[in-house]
């Protein structure tokens, strides 16, 4: 039987598919939620929380990346737990250890139920590279970012559906952009669905979204596979093997500058410091809470930076 | 010639500038704004910046952030970081590297705050300063969120303190908040209409080892920028 597989942050969706499940990114969901959650720190993980405990969101099941990435879902992922539906917890290794990832991955398999259908393993790998080209588009200035975006945000679940899903972003626009600047974003995606136009129309070219980047660069067509390359995941390694990864992006992409998105109440917030010391660009720090339109305030510190960026020397 | 206009959630200013040269400026309440300009006055001339930026007629509007960075270099040229304390936010800019920081979520650590304490003590805003440099003693207050400021001021003046050392206090506890914003550097330049209070500039240099620097008519800086804005675009990469 086909499950739907609810999924609170990066797991191969590869593998989910391989075992004949479904997998859903519950945050997928959360920018278009107008709930008000009841108690709450990050409202990530309160809305998809809420979401799933009033019913809203059609799952059979959760896995909780609960190590490595985000420590507020470790809590709400049990009190999910704790309403009955099955639960599975899923920890990154913190320094990159192969062996480690793999052990996890084989208890999710478990979870899961087995691997099925290993052809799954390869068709993934062909979107991923379709995803690659988008990719490439707009840093070539071949599309606009808030499309690519929408598309690049989607790998990590596929919209549940691959094949409809490669339907969608094979029928991506070419569009030449204009723009003043071009810039990065690293740090959680904005919570904000609208963040990424907001940007454009201030000139801004985002040219690398460090979260669904690693949506497509990472992959495997075994467990052993998985395990080699999602140890390098991002946001869930050490900071510095991060800024490593995020520095060589920045170069190849030849940015004029970085913003940071941070979420209230988020850990992630803390390493704003640390970017700030070592990534050399001029950089913008930005702070989201609960979903919709982007705030005045935000578009005020995107045109300034915008300003800055074009006239300053 | 060129015009700055600087239309903000409090006062509207205009400067005038011809060939860099300052010729008229004025400030006056915002809804009046419409007083700074002639009816014939050329639209094309005008670059506005501030809340209402949008508002009023330009050729380009910018934020207080450009307009500040500007607008500083005209009597700081080699300004190192610049802290813009406004009515609503707190600004800091970096031009060292072009990168800020804006508190705008509580009223700590911006001209709110200190109307407050102000309005609690019923006295006029201006009079802060005054009453700052009557007393060297200063009664401490640890909190900047202005609810639990009032209480704290409250304690303060029960336990003997008088209300010039609360009001240092206050103004140290303001310039604490705003210190942890800046960054580390040997020269800070302090704008805005805050900036007039003298209590606040003596705080800030009692606890930054910073060169603090204030500007002639600091509330001005961001209207000269806005005027600066069109011979200095001319000179960037675009
Ligand atoms: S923003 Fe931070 S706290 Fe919130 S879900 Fe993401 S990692 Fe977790």
């Amino acid at each position: 039987m086909t499950n739907t597989i609810g999924i609170t942050a990066l797991i191969p969706p590869e593998l989910i598919y391989a075992c004949g499940h479904r997998p859903l990114d519950v945050n997928n969901v959360v920018p278009e939620s107008s709930l008000s959650p009841r108690s709450k720190l990050c409202a990530w993980t309160a809305l998809w929380r809420d979401l799933i405990l009033t019913g809203s969101l059609d799952i059979d099941s959760l896995v909780v990346v609960a190590g490595g990435d985000c420590h507020n879902a470790l809590v709400d992922g049990q009190k999910v737990s704790l309403s009955g539906l099955p639960t599975h917890y899923f920890f990154y290794p913190f320094d990159t250890n192969t062996q480690y990832l793999h052990s996890q991955l084989k208890s999710l398999e478990g979870f899961l139920g087995g691997i099925k259908d290993h052809k799954m393993f390869k068709y993934i790998y062909r979107l991923k590279k379709k995803g690659l080209a988008l990719e490439k588009q707009r840093v070539n200035d071949n599309a606009r970012a808030s499309d690519i975006f929408s598309a690049l945000i989607c790998f990590s679940d596929m919209q549940s559906d691959p094949y409809e899903f490669e339907n969608l972003i094979d029928n991506i626009p070419d569009t030449d952009v204009e723009y003043s600047s071009r810039v990065a974003m690293i740090g959680v995606p904005p919570i904000y669905p609208d963040f990424h136009k907001v940007a454009e129309e201030f000139g801004l070219h985002i040219v690398y979204d460090e979260l669904p980047y690693e949506f497509i660069r990472l992959g495997g067509n075994d467990l052993q596979g998985l395990a080699k390359s999602y140890k390098d995941y991002s946001f869930a390694g050490p900071i510095k093997s991060r800024i490593k990864i995020i520095n060589h992006e920045l170069q190849k992409r030849r940015v004029d500058g970085v913003i940071h998105y941070t979420q209230f109440a988020c850990h992630h917030t803390l390493e704003d410091e640390i970017f700030r010391d070592y990534l050399d660009y001029p950089f913008l720090t930005v702070q989201g809470d609960l979903p919709g339109p982007t705030p005045e305030q935000l578009k005020l510190r995107l045109e300034a930076f915008s300003e800055m960026l074009e006239i300053m020397p | 010639m060129n015009i700055g206009l600087d239309v903000g959630s409090t006062t509207a200013k205009i400067v005038l500038l011809d060939k860099s040269k300052i010729i008229r400026s004025k400030v006056v309440s915002s809804h009046n704004w419409k007083e700074l300009l002639d009816t014939n006055t050329d639209e094309h001339i005008i670059v506005s910046t501030g809340y209402f930026r949008r508002k009023v007629p330009h050729s380009a509007a910018i934020t207080e952030i450009t307009a500040a960075s500007l607008g500083v270099r005209y009597y700081v040229p080699d300004a190192q970081v610049i802290v813009d304390i406004g009515g609503q936010d707190t600004k800091v800019i970096d031009l060292r590297n072009n990168r800020f920081m804006i508190n705008d979520k509580c009223s700590a650590g911006t001209g709110a705050f200190l109307e407050l304490a102000a309005h609690y003590f019923n006295i006029p805003i201006e009079s802060l300063g005054k009453l700052h440099s009557r007393t060297q003693r200063s009664a401490q207050i640890n909190n900047t969120c202005g609810v639990f400021a009032i209480s704290e001021m409250i304690s303060q003046l029960v336990a003997g303190y008088t209300i010039e050392e609360v009001i240092h206090g206050i103004h140290e506890a303001f310039a604490h908040r705003i210190a942890q914003m800046i960054p580390p550097t040997n020269q800070v330049v302090l704008i805005g209409g805050t900036v007039l209070n003298t209590g606040i500039v003596n705080s800030m240099e009692t606890i930054l080892d910073s060169t603090i620097v204030v500007p002639p008519e600091p509330q001005m800086i961001n209207a000269i920028g806005a005027a600066l804005y069109r011979e200095i675009r001319s000179y960037s990469k675009s």
